[in-house]
């Protein structure tokens, strides 16, 4: 953990599926204040079972995880929770259902009970730092292109004011430079709102790109915890999880006989390296 | 021969403000792999639907120019004759299923268009073959993984054998793992297989070292078609449309600029590994 302060806690955490499938397997990790995290792993790794357990969706069976002082097991908890921790679905279109941009984003405000007079300050306060312009306050959802759709979905997250906030595949079936303007919203997001922001992603290059920390996950275990760079740099390790590292980073990791890191991470930063060593 | 042309081809949907194809072209030879990339809303969907005829038997709207398969204008044939044709995969796996298990779901299509006994069971044990499925055909296609069911979709498609298969980002949906066995059996397709195979890609990394042809969708056009390495040697070409080269290919280009490097863009990690080695260790020593 990087941030000053604890935000969510979590210690022995199992949970384990109605139907008796185990999902997770005692996972301790500390997330803090101004952090940017990457989940990986392939699907049914528990990714996204860990995202719904640290936003009170889900009680853990066994273990505890405290968001801000706040035990998700109490009952009647999570309206409370939903205010300290956002999650935004990987398909916007499960989660809009309103009719207009206005009722999308006032829905979460509401549905908590804040006065009608602070649901329109947080509505035009969310649908500023989304990027959302008034003219389309009355349109459907539904009617917008999926990066805007994405952006109606992040709003109505914010306007419960969430510390954190766990994206579920921003960018999956986005092109590069959608992917790009999402992400980089995101990081905006923590750079000058100070959320803490959770990705679960399969694209490596996005996580190396904007992730200091990876959580790579596999059969419900957390596998490597750490500063991405250390994580990327452990490819037989992460070979249990079935991600790769880029592709840039793998040619270092089989060149380690000439010398090579292992832990190279872009483009550029080989061209250094290169450049170092034929100059000489 | 030619497998597909398409001229001059300008289409827009009803009740769109504006084209979503202005002036396409685009020739492709039968039996090579073309790969179409290009940032979302390019056009490449209506692309490879004007090609599979979708467009403009499918869907209503305003054409000019025209696509040929096989010679013929798409405009002109009927829907079977084109089915038969073209087999078209989409990116959601979901979309196409009808039947209960694996097997009746790749039979269905060959029943359909009359096909012996004897027939269907030689098409079915290939394609279960190319696809490599042959676990998963007493499964319901619903209890399936989503790069499991791609699988079947591309199989069902297989055995009825389009001498044109196009896959419209047959991977956008699919986990790493999913995604990796998909370009798999597109290998196995590519050295197996006599089809002309038309992939819309994202992933340009795993796509480039298949592909005979890469062609780059922008604003409505086809904008560049080259050979992979050619196409890639422009960099900021392509930067300016969003598109990036696989990462071992940026790395040869930079050493290139920088003059240590003067051999051929390497595509994929052996041709990078044996290119960087005979750079490194003539350094070592």
């Amino acid at each position: 953990m990087s941030g000053e302060e604890v935000l969510i806690q979590v210690s022995k955490l199992n949970y384990v599926y109605p139907d008796g499938t185990v999902a997770l397997r005692d996972i301790d990790m500390e997330i803090g204040t101004r952090e940017f995290i990457a989940f990986i792993g392939q699907n049914g790794s528990g990714k996204t079972t860990l995202s719904k357990c640290l936003n009170g969706l889900f009680a853990p069976t066994s273990g505890s995880v405290i968001v801000e002082g706040l035990d998700t097991r109490s009952k009647g908890i999570i309206k409370k929770i939903v205010t300290k921790v956002g999650y935004v679905f990987q398909n916007p279109d499960h989660q809009l259902f309103n009719s207009s941009v206005w009722d999308e984003i006032a829905y979460g405000p509401r549905n908590i009970g804040v006065p009608e007079n602070e649901v329109e300050e947080r509505v035009r306060e969310a649908a500023t730092v989304a990027g959302i312009h008034e003219e389309i306050f009355q349109e459907h959802p539904f009617f917008l292109n999926k990066g805007l759709r994405q952006r109606v979905a992040i709003a109505s997250i914010l306007a419960l004011r969430p510390r954190t906030i766990i994206v579920d595949e921003p960018t999956t079936g986005q092109d590069r430079k959608q992917s790009v303007e999402i992400m980089n919203f995101l990081k905006k997001l923590r750079d000058e709102e100070d959320h803490t922001i959770i990705i679960i992603t399969h694209e490596m290059p996005i996580v190396v790109a904007y992730a200091e920390r990876t959580v790579a996950l596999c059969e419900g275990k957390i596998l490597l915890d750490g500063p991405t760079r250390e994580v990327f740099s452990q490819p037989n390790v992460l070979a249990k999880t079935f991600v790769q590292p880029r592709q840039i980073t793998r040619l270092g990791q089989q060149l380690g006989d000439l010398d090579l890191p292992p832990d190279v991470l872009t483009v550029p930063e080989m061209c250094e390296i290169f450049g170092e060593t034929l100059s000489r | 021969m030619l497998a597909v042309s398409v001229k001059n081809l300008s289409w827009k949907y009803e009740h769109a403000t504006e084209f979503a194809l202005k002036g396409a072209n685009l020739d492709i030879e039968e039996g090579s792999f073309v790969a179409i990339v290009g940032p979302n809303e390019a056009g490449k969907t209506t692309l490879v639907s004007a090609i599979q005829g979708l467009i403009p038997h499918s869907f209503n709207g305003v054409i000019r120019g025209y696509v040929e398969v096989f010679g013929e204008k798409v405009a002109e044939k009927s829907s079977l004759e084109l089915a038969q044709e073209v087999g078209l995969v989409f990116s959601d796996p979901e979309a196409q299923f009808t039947a209960m298990t694996v097997q009746e779901e790749l039979v269905f299509g060959m029943e359909n268009i009359g096909l012996t006994v004897e027939e269907i069971d030689e098409r079915l044990h290939w394609a279960v073959e190319m696809a490599d499925i042959a676990d998963l055909l007493d499964k319901s296609p619903f209890d399936i993984s989503g790069g499991q069911k791609q699988r079947v979709n591309i199989a069902a498609i297989l055995a009825m054998r389009p001498p044109i298969l196009i896959l419209d980002e047959p991977t956008s949906m699919l986990d790493p793992l999913g995604k990796d066995f998909i370009f798999d059996v597109l290998t196995t397709l590519r050295e197996q297989v006599a089809m002309t195979l038309i992939v819309v890609e994202h992933n340009i990394e795993q796509i480039a070292p298949l592909a005979d042809q890469i062609a780059l969708v922008y604003d409505g056009q086809v904008v560049k078609v080259a050979e992979p390495r050619e196409f890639f040697a422009d960099s900021g070409f392509l930067s300016e449309r969003h598109v990036e080269p696989p990462e071992v290919t940026a790395l040869a280009h930079w050493l290139r600029e920088q003059r240590y490097y003067n051999g051929p863009l390497p595509l994929k990690m052996d041709e990078a590994l044996s290119i960087s080695r005979d750079l490194l260790k003539r350094e070592v020593k």
